[in-house]
């Protein structure tokens, strides 16, 4: 098992891993939206071990998650959104999930300044509740009737990230002269792992996923700035639509 | 030369326009057609007519229209930008530059046209038209970052890095106030530049930039990660191995960083003691990492290993982690490793058979171990390289005498039954899986497939149909080809093609290639919208990836498929649908009369199942009025004319279809020897000899001992002996070699 940052190249196997999976699904254009948009925050779980078949294989994907953050928040607080998170089910049980997880929300404080972040869980699904909730400290905020296209409610489960926050600012925050202080900090996080581990058979016998409700969930891409053309004839075409159903939407 | 327009109607104009942007298209001709009653020949206007009827799919007369449009006034640039819009539209890329440089050569000063120009360069990967553009756009607007960004990404794919950075460099030095430290424009920047130095091959310039302007980067993960190569890579192996510690306490799952710090640290690759030593460190620290235990067995020999591996497999059954054996099986190139995990986990067993009930209270099910490790065991005998299904069988019956309801204990069942050969035993078995957890998505996949291997294609839509969207126009399948679930489209049309239905054999295939077509257009919007958010490192990953998209495993099985079939087709030529498509030349005659009437037949099944496609098509048009509704815009979704593939199986140059197929096949996945065997077999019976030769001759160099390729070789001689003294003496010349190569082995 490898836990690394998404590439664009892995893409395709993260599709293929979600439709898998979930039955949230979206399109290639929407994961290359993530990927280009916060490269930062997307993880995925590669499996190694498997012998190579052609020149051309592309690492397997077991496990991804994709991750944002929140381009225009409501409560006008920066924070991130788990968009979709799934493992393999050959691939189960070694915590894949949680790492996964982990990684992002560091990423998230670190680059972005994310103040909490936030995801849609069904309520049946036990086994990510599981993980969010116990392994992983988030609370459920509400719930959203009929969130997912089969009718099926969802709870709203947010974490705040502040631990995360203060431990960034315990050591100097220079990545060169600072190594050890580094070493230091980061164990701090793992001991943070540590406490969430009464939970030590974190079971991800489900699938853990959550998405936008709208597979066509492009309605956050950004805003495209207002210019000064003469003409615009070619802007449809152009900007595509990522951007035109925003619009469509707030005309 | 625009013609004037009254007031009222410029006005009316602009709301064409609008209309047209907020994709109202219907009002959008309707003000079109209101400027045209009073100004029937008012070029600008017939263009923007033509626009949106082509939105509206109404390509042919949209192109008309625009061409009328055009002979009206030469001098429009509206009428030039929009008729590069409808050849881009239409994926016609080089018309469309062409078009768009000329309504720039009339409208020069339109940053809208210089932009949607730059677009298609940068999509068409014209690099030099690229880097003009972008430098006239630089000019325009020099305030701009994202012009100089720009400019020195088409510099840096254009191949010019030095270029590329001399233009970032130039913009930061224009910059006289410090960028606030959560700007993440400048953040991104520095490390683009950085990443630039480095791909120069200058490692000591990169990391002194690093060091010097990496500190409070945004990406922290990035910056450590670079620092700790470069340093590796500048042989300072303490600083180095430090660098990987901090990076291994951020993520100790990851396998680079442990490699790269035994590296650092100067550890022989004989000496495992020192090896297992790092990883046993961060076993410790990291109580749960997975890779600090498991990655030792890589290299560990004899009874080190043997030590390392049963307290893995101890922890692992322990934990009832089922996917012990996956992650291991990798070690099966390594003899001794084969024969020792599966006697570990039989000593796991006897050690555990009789002891079940002491672990209760940790976990609640005492045999949680006892049933990881026959699992463990089924799997093994399963695996290819140590297959035994008799005993594999054995030990899963075992385990699900245990647990008779586990689901990755009956998957496995039906994993073998598919290995002893009975794929209908397989499909009964794994949908019996699926039927134990209907809310698991994945092993609902897994029906399916074996459903389809079993070539059951309706059963298996409709098993998948249990997790497609409802809301989905056209059902299943049309929301699995919507959402490129490609492996499912490989899957049934290979199924179809076992069954004999060419039609929707092709048309899987198709549909698959139409999804890279998809794909590659993708990357369109993200020229300019990585630009505005700034995320540039991941922009050009993008784009080389992009380059190399169709190498993708996913695009060369369809592909192949498609071929081969292909090819039948055209050894077969008088049976459109009873082709059985297993491929390979050869016809032996049969009877004749008896493959009409099966053709006709065929033939008449075909198109009873078009037309019930059609009507019911045509039920669900009342649905298509409300659907868009909920989208607030008249979206038309292009009606498929050809649902059952019958217009593809009609044709009558199957192998010049195979063209399509082939040619990106053999561009960029050259080193599969799959498919320059098949292009062989293509351009051979197309009588293309000399491109069938450089086939044979690229087969020969990847392996050389291939029967198949031998066989084309013989193949090939016989067929150009003949005609060889007529060709041109270093022909002759280069051909007697590639035989001479294929003979001696």
């Amino acid at each position: 098992m490898d836990i690394r940052v998404l590439r664009p190249s892995d893409i395709p196997l993260i599709q293929h891993a979600n439709i898998e999976n979930l039955p949230e699904n979206y399109f290639l254009k929407y994961y290359l939206y993530h990927a280009l948009s916060w490269p930062q925050l997307s993880y995925v779980a590669v499996d190694v071990s498997r012998p190579r078949k052609t020149p051309y294989d592309y690492p397997k994907i077991v496990g991804y998650v994709l991750a944002k953050m929140e381009e225009e928040p409501a409560d006008g607080v920066q924070h991130g959104h788990i968009t979709s998170l799934s493992v393999m089910r050959t691939h189960r049980r070694l915590g894949i999930a949680e790492k996964l997880m982990r990684q992002s929300q560091l990423a998230m404080v670190e680059t972005f300044g994310a103040h909490y972040v936030s995801l849609h869980v069904r309520v049946s699904n036990n086994a990510a509740i599981h993980l969010y909730r116990d392994t992983l400290g988030f609370k459920t905020e509400k719930t959203e009737a009929k969130y997912y296209a089969d009718g099926e409610d969802a709870y709203c489960m947010k974490l705040e990230l502040s631990f995360i926050r203060e431990s960034l600012h315990e050591g100097p925050r220079a990545i060169v002269a600072a190594d050890k202080d580094d070493a230091e900090k980061a164990k701090g996080d793992d001991e943070d792992g540590a406490a969430a581990e009464a939970g030590e058979d974190v079971d991800e016998g489900e699938a853990v996923g959550d998405v936008g409700r709208d597979p066509d969930a492009k309605k956050s891409a950004p805003k495209k700035k207002k210019e000064e053309v003469k003409i615009k004839v070619g802007r449809g075409l152009g900007v595509g639509e990522l951007v035109e159903k925003n619009e469509a939407k707030h005309s | 030369m625009p013609q004037p327009l009254s007031t009222r109607e410029a006005n009316l104009f602009r709301t064409v326009i609008r209309h047209y942007e907020d994709k109202q298209y219907k009002r959008g001709l309707k003000a079109a057609e209101q400027i045209l009653k009073k100004n029937p020949k008012h070029a600008d206007t017939m263009s923007m007519k033509a626009l949106i009827m082509n939105a509206q799919g109404k390509t042919d007369e949209a192109f008309a229209l625009a061409k009328e449009a055009l002979t009206i006034d030469m001098k429009s640039h509206i009428c030039w930008h929009v008729y590069g819009i409808l050849y881009r539209t239409n994926k016609n890329f080089d018309e469309a530059i062409k078009a768009y440089k000329f309504a720039l050569k009339l409208e020069p000063d339109s940053q809208q046209i210089q932009r949607d120009l730059a677009i298609l360069q940068i999509q068409m990967r014209d690099y030099q038209g690229y880097v003009q553009s972008r430098l006239v756009m630089l000019k325009a607007r020099p305030q701009l970052r994202q012009n100089w960004t720009a400019l020195a990404i088409a510099y840096h794919l254009e191949g010019n890095l030095k270029q590329a950075e001399t233009i970032l460099s130039t913009f930061e030095k224009s910059v006289t106030t410090a960028p606030s430290k959560t700007d993440f424009e400048n953040s991104e920047a520095v490390l683009y530049k950085n990443s630039i130095i480095a791909e120069a091959g200058d490692i000591g310039r990169a990391l002194e930039h690093l060091e010097a302007d990496g500190n409070n980067n945004l990406d922290r993960l990035a910056v450590m990660e670079l620092r700790a190569r470069y340093l590796a890579q500048l042989g300072r192996g303490a600083d180095a191995a430090k660098a990987y510690r901090a990076l291994l306490d951020r993520n100790s799952e990851h396998p680079d960083y442990y490699k790269s710090l035994i590296e650092a640290l100067g550890i022989s690759k004989d000496d495992e003691d020192s090896q297992k030593a790092v990883y046993d460190e961060y076993a410790v620290k990291n109580p749960r990492s997975d890779a600090a235990r498991r990655l030792p067995l890589d290299f560990l020999t004899d009874e080190n290993f043997k030590v390392a591996a049963r307290a893995y497999l101890n922890l692992m059954f322990d934990k009832g982690v089922p996917s012990t054996f996956a992650n291991l099986k990798h070690l099966y190139s390594d003899s001794f490793k084969q024969t020792t995990l599966p006697a570990l986990a039989e000593e796991y067993l006897n050690e555990h058979k009789s002891t079940g009930g002491e672990k209760e209270h940790a976990n609640g099910d005492s045999s949680k171990g006892e049933g990881a490790a026959l699992y463990f065991l089924a799997q093994h005998y399963n695996y290819f390289m140590s297959r035994d299904l008799t005993k594999a069988m054995a030990f899963v019956e075992k385990a699900l005498e245990l647990d008779p309801k586990n689901v990755d204990f009956h998957m496995t069942k039906a994993r073998i039954y598919k290995h002893q050969g009975d794929l209908e035993k397989a499909s009964v078995a794994m949908d019996e899986a699926r039927s134990l957890d209907t809310r698991d998505r994945y092993i609902n996949s897994k029906a399916a497939k074996y459903q389809l291997r079993n070539n059951e294609n309706d059963r298996a839509l409709q098993t998948m149909g249990l997790f497609t969207r409802v809301e989905t126009a056209g059902g299943p399948l049309a929301d699995l080809i919507d959402m490129q679930c490609i492996w499912y489209l490989t899957e049934d049309g290979e199924a179809w093609q076992r069954r004999g239905n060419v039609g929707l054999a092709l048309k899987r295939y198709h549909t698959i290639f139409n999804i890279f077509d998809i794909w590659q257009e993708d990357q369109f919007d993200f020229h300019s919208f990585s630009l505005r958010k700034g995320q540039i490192r991941a922009y050009i990953d993008m784009v080389r990836w992009e380059d190399e998209l169709r190498e993708h495993p996913f695009f060369f099985r369809a592909a192949l498929d498609a071929i081969k079939l292909y090819i039948a087709m055209h050894d077969k030529p008088q049976g459109p649908n009873g082709v059985n498509g297993t491929g390979g030349s050869g016809a032996n005659g049969g009877d004749v009369a008896e493959k009409k009437k099966a053709a006709k037949k065929a033939k008449k099944e075909a198109q009873k199942a078009e037309r019930e496609a059609a009507e019911k098509a045509a039920k669900q048009d009342p649905n298509k009025t409300t659907a868009p509704k909920s989208k607030d815009v008249e979206d038309v979704k292009k009606k498929d004319d050809d649902p059952t593939g019958l217009k593809l199986v009609a044709t009558s140059d199957p192998l010049g279809d195979a063209l399509k197929f082939l040619g990106p096949l053999l561009q960029f996945s050259p080193r599969n020897i799959e498919g320059q065997i098949a292009g062989f077999e293509v351009y051979f019976r197309r009588r293309k000899y000399m491109l069938a030769l450089r086939c044979l001759k690229a087969a020969l160099a990847l392996d050389k001992d291939d029967p198949r390729v031998q066989e084309q070789a013989v193949r090939l001689r016989k067929a150009v002996d003949p005609v060889l003294a007529s060709l041109a003496p270093k022909l002759q010349e280069v051909i007697g070699l590639t035989f001479a190569s294929g003979a001696s082995s």
